[in-house]
């Protein structure tokens, strides 16, 4: 690499200045404002952080429904996660391993339901919720994450499987182990970093997920963060260091998980994981 | 092979499941937009296509797909401008590089609740940080909760502001690919930044571009929750596009079959899209 | 605050964590199971009925913290007497309606909810998904312009009358000398002498929202009542742009775009929030509005709160003064729940309505006239100390000059009608229009009184 000059290495500083600034302002903006009071987030504005307090959270933590939509939330995620995992490692190996006709026609439904938007799956989706039965339960939420989980994760892990070689099982079979058996000892290890990528974004597509949420839970007390802190919108009083603070605590888990597991991140977005 | 009927077995029943939770949807949305239901439990009337004829005679149907494109093609465009930039300057020796790139690439991951409720905070317009910024200029505050154009500006401003990671991340794979000599072969024959990133740089990102544009045209078309959360679709219908459309009349007008139809359009103008996306980048078992 | 109030929160937050609270999912999700193989058995199009469970599912209205507190400790107190669950659920009461069409568009109606409009009363009514409530009705005495019974029967259970009127500064009023203004031309100087930057101004005179909500058919149009306008003749024709009607909407209309240069910019933007924190954090000195806006700041700054001065909707000519009607209640809906819910209302309306009002105690101005005379309703410290507000709140239910009116019950007579012209928010398009577009004031009453047409019509 060639040396840059002292105009140019600063110009490029500043740039990377402005890009920082342009994608962490509000974030930063958002966890400052949670710390505030009253006083603070409307009276006296100020661009540095503090002054510090707790009240945003324990008002929320402890007046609000917050802790059942965070318990909501987790269900539903978890719910979904291994929903997606059991039934995208079986569909994905299998359409890897077995000879049939029409097989890549099994992927590229995936991939088409994939890209699916999911207010379009949403209104059909309620609509047989409601004939079943089971419309407004955290079951329905958690089957219609399911409809863009289940694709991605088929559709990422073939991706993985097609890369793992016959031989590798086929040898282990030779000795003795059964179809089962040296699935999960050998071809299973091997993928273990792609089955993680859709662990990963599996929970991320559902904890973040509002649409889905805003059509199937109309009871309080079933709804999820994203959905349930909508509707701390627009109460009579001026609250938005509690939204602040409950939107803060939604971007914690990310941010907390983003931070160790960026490799997996990074993979799964280059492969176009989070729809949107 | 041994285990082969089992898995066969495993197989057929994990499809069947999968073809439930998704193509029975999709079967059941095209079956409510022929029938006349004004609630989900009502008694459907099969009407032929007479949602779709009452859907394309509403001038609101026509202005939400004009808004529609409008919002997609500048937000794509603007993402993708501004994607290639960021990967640019990812792709540069920078200082703390890892920790630049996760910043950047952290808008992405943030629920689109934070991003509109943060964003709304920050335009409140009295006490809203950009309402400051804006008064240093003499403009008293930004008025997206009245002007259709600034409502449409904003939620533009939003999703470029989310989205655009995807864009940079798919940018920087790309760049990375790009062999060295091709750059210090140009260099040689003394040719400027300008003209190695036009003729180095662009041909060998297109295929990265066209996978870009088709999976961002896709999806920015049917953008629903950032639009609902910051503006309703308001004010008075400046920025509300077909999702938005088919929402209120499903939720709010409990006109189910015509806003089953108004997805159900939604649906193969993106199918169009998707089957582009085929066509570019047939499946391959190989690879 | 006082030790009472806090004695009653503190008691009250006590019971609630031993009471309710998570536990329940994953039963829920069981059952959930169940019912997904129960509706396969019965084959996909077969709707499926919800197995009997004994819960009442009742919409709350009112998110303020205290009264949510209330009514989760009342429905808390019913389960430990009866065994009957009561799932609270709230929202904020502009969107309740809209909650209830779609808890019953979806097959899950809840059987009691909160609707703050005569108007949606009447088109649930019509559209035969609420049960009459006249024999619980009948138990208590009413005061006068509360009930509306559609063709001899009662649906609404009113809570509170929640009438509207202008708060203002009255601290700033006695520095100033100013009186409570008797005409337009009064409002205008008042607004003029406290907006400012010297002593005893704020930076505006007073927060109007203009936009398409419920805010705004609340709260802008008392001016145009006081003024004589109507929307209907006696026989349902659109009257308001009538040679006679236009003229008095067109000096409506001129005075709240006058008003502009005395309101924070952005009155298209502002909701229910604005009109009580703006006046909250000193940015205006007038704020249209009711008790809440009292009992709120009764419990942040007790100081200011004392400070609230109220008056009523002036005409521009002082002949005259309005307020904009704003009754809440409750309905009970038509479902397997009904005689249940009708039950747990008959319960809630003994000690546990009166711990309700009194959670935004001058706000929650009693419906029925045996509360008046109740000890206990009396025995809140607030009402004592407010009685300049609740004695102008009785001299308005009283004084026939007084002029009550609101969108939701213009016509000759209550009907679905007006329901619908209320949320056609055809009169909040028309003060856009003035005060946004800067249309002119025939082309603004014109396209209103279209609107209204239309709206009537279908």
């Amino acid at each position: 690499m060639n040396k840059l000059t002292l105009g140019q290495r600063s110009a490029l500083y500043g740039l990377v200045c402005v890009t920082v600034v342009y994608s962490f302002f509000p974030i930063y903006w958002m966890i400052i404002s949670s710390f505030r009071d009253d006083n603070s987030l409307y009276a006296n504005f100020s661009l540095l952080p503090g002054p510090f307090t707790l009240t945003n959270y324990e008002v929320l933590l402890e007046l609000t429904d917050y802790p059942t939509w965070f318990v909501n939330s987790i269900l539903v995620a978890f719910g979904t996660v291994c929903i997606t995992l059991v039934m995208s490692v079986l569909i994905a190996y299998s359409v890897t391993r077995l000879q049939f006709r029409g097989k890549m026609a099994v992927v590229g439904v995936m991939l088409y339901a994939y890209m699916f938007p999911p207010l379009l799956l949403a209104i059909p989706l309620f609509s047989l919720f409601v004939k079943l039965g089971l419309a407004d339960t955290r079951l329905s939420l958690m089957i219609s994450h399911c409809t863009i989980t289940l694709p991605l994760g088929v559709w990422l892990l073939w991706g993985f499987f097609k890369q793992i070689p016959l031989d590798v099982e086929e040898a282990a079979m030779v000795d003795g182990c059964s179809r089962l058996r040296a699935f999960v000892l050998v071809v299973l290890p091997l993928t273990l970093p792609g089955v993680l990528t859709v662990a990963i974004f599996s929970f991320l597509l559902s904890w973040t997920d509002y649409t889905f949420a805003l059509v199937m839970i109309g009871t309080d007390s079933l709804k999820t963060l994203p959905a349930g802190l909508d509707t701390m919108v627009g109460m009579y009083e001026l609250r938005w260091g509690e939204l602040m603070a409950g939107s803060t605590l939604i971007a914690l888990p990310l941010l907390v998980m983003f931070m160790f597991l960026s490799r997996y991140f990074i993979h799964g977005l280059s492969a176009g994981a989070l729809k949107g | 092979m041994r285990g082969e009927r089992v898995l066969y077995s495993i197989f057929s029943v994990a499809i069947a499941l999968t073809a439930l939770l998704i193509l029975y949807p999709a079967y059941h949305a095209l079956e409510l937009s022929f029938q006349d239901l004004d609630s989900f439990i009502s008694k459907p009337v099969w009407i032929g296509f007479g949602n779709y004829a009452d859907v394309l005679a509403m001038p609101e149907f026509w202005n939400a797909l004009g808004r529609g494109l409008v919002f997609s093609g500048t937000t794509i465009a603007l993402q993708i401008v501004l994607g290639i930039g960021f990967a640019m300057l990812l792709d540069t020796a920078i200082p703390a590089k890892p920790l630049v790139r996760g910043i950047t690439v952290l808008p992405y991951l943030l629920p689109t609740i934070i991003v509109a409720l943060t964003f709304q905070w920050m335009l409140d317009s009295t006490v809203g940080v950009f309402t400051q910024f804006v008064r240093l200029f003499g403009y008293s505050y930004i008025p997206w909760g009245e002007s259709g154009t600034v409502a449409m500006t904003v939620v533009i401003v939003l999703s470029v502001w989310i989205w655009t990671p995807f864009v940079t991340l798919a940018f920087l794979a790309g760049l990375q690919a790009v062999p060295g000599e091709l750059y210090e072969a140009a260099r040689v024959d003394g040719a400027s930044a300008w003209q190695r990133f036009w003729h180095i740089t662009m041909p060998q990102l297109r295929p990265v571009l066209t996978v870009v544009l088709l999976l961002r045209a896709i999806w920015m078309f049917n953008k629903f929750d950032i639009i609902w959360l910051t503006t309703r679709g308001g004010p008075l219908q400046a920025t509300e596009h077909l999702p938005i459309l088919a929402y209120r009349k499903t939720f709010e007008m409990y006109e189910v079959g015509q806003g089953a139809a108004v997805s159900a359009i939604s649906f193969v103008i993106l199918s169009v899209l998707i089957l582009f996306y085929f066509y570019f980048f047939p499946l391959d078992e190989k690879e | 605050m006082s030790k009472a109030k806090d004695f009653k929160s503190k008691r009250l937050s006590a019971d609630l964590a031993g009471t309710t609270g998570g536990g329940s999912s994953r039963r829920t999700v069981i059952k959930g199971i169940g019912a997904a193989a129960g509706a396969a058995a019965i084959g996909l199009h077969a709707p499926f009925v919800h197995a009997a469970e004994k819960t009442i599912r009742f919409l709350n209205g009112e998110p303020s913290r205290e009264s949510v507190r209330a009514m989760r400790f009342a429905g808390a107190q019913y389960e430990k007497e009866t065994g009957i669950k009561v799932q609270m659920d709230t929202i904020p009461a502009g969107k309740a309606f809209e909650k209830v069409q779609a808890s019953i568009k979806s097959g899950r109606p809840y059987d009691i909810a909160t609707l703050i409009f005569v108007g949606d009363v009447l088109i649930l009514a019509d559209e035969k998904k609420l049960v009459p409530i006249n024999d619980l009705i009948k138990k208590y005495d009413w005061g006068p312009r509360i009930l509306f019974p559609v063709k001899g029967n009662n649906y609404w259970y009113p809570y509170d009358y929640n009438l509207c009127w202008i708060n203002c500064r009255q601290d700033l009023y006695d520095a100033k000398g100013l009186k409570a203004p008797q005409n337009w031309d009064g409002m205008m100087s008042n607004l003029d002498a406290l907006q400012g930057t010297g002593e005893n101004q704020l930076p505006h005179g007073i927060v109007h929202p203009i936009g398409s909500n419920g805010a705004t058919n609340y709260t802008a149009f008392g001016y145009m009542w006081a003024n004589g306008v109507e929307l209907f003749d006696d026989n349902w024709n659109v009257v308001l742009d009538s040679p006679e009607m236009a003229a008095k909407v067109g000096e409506y209309l001129d005075f709240m775009s006058a008003m502009t240069k005395y309101m924070p910019p952005a009155p298209a933007q502002a909701g229910w929030a604005n009109l009580v924190g703006d006046f909250q954090t000193d940015k205006i000195s007038h704020t249209p509005g009711t008790g809440r806006l009292i009992d709120t700041m009764n419990v942040r700054m007790p100081k200011r709160a004392a400070n609230v001065g109220t008056f009523l909707f002036p005409s521009k000519g002082g002949d005259k003064f309005a307020v904009n009607h704003g009754y809440d209640g409750w309905v009970v809906l038509d479902t397997a729940m009904t005689d249940e819910a009708l039950k747990f209302l008959e319960w809630f309306s003994d000690e546990h309505l009166i711990n309700f009002l009194h959670t935004s105690p001058v706000h929650y101005q009693p419906t029925r006239l045996d509360i008046y005379e109740d000890p206990r309703w009396q025995a809140h410290p607030d009402l004592e100390q407010f009685k300049h507000i609740t004695e102008m709140q009785k001299q308005v239910l009283s004084d026939k000059d007084i002029i009550i009116r609101s969108i939701d019950t213009e016509g000759p007579e209550v009907d679905v009608r007006a329901g619908k012209v209320f949320r056609s928010y055809a009169l909040p398009e028309m003060l856009q229009n003035k005060m946004v577009r800067n249309m002119s004031n025939a082309e603004c009453i014109k396209t209103a009184a279209d609107k209204i047409r239309a709206t009537v019509a279908g």
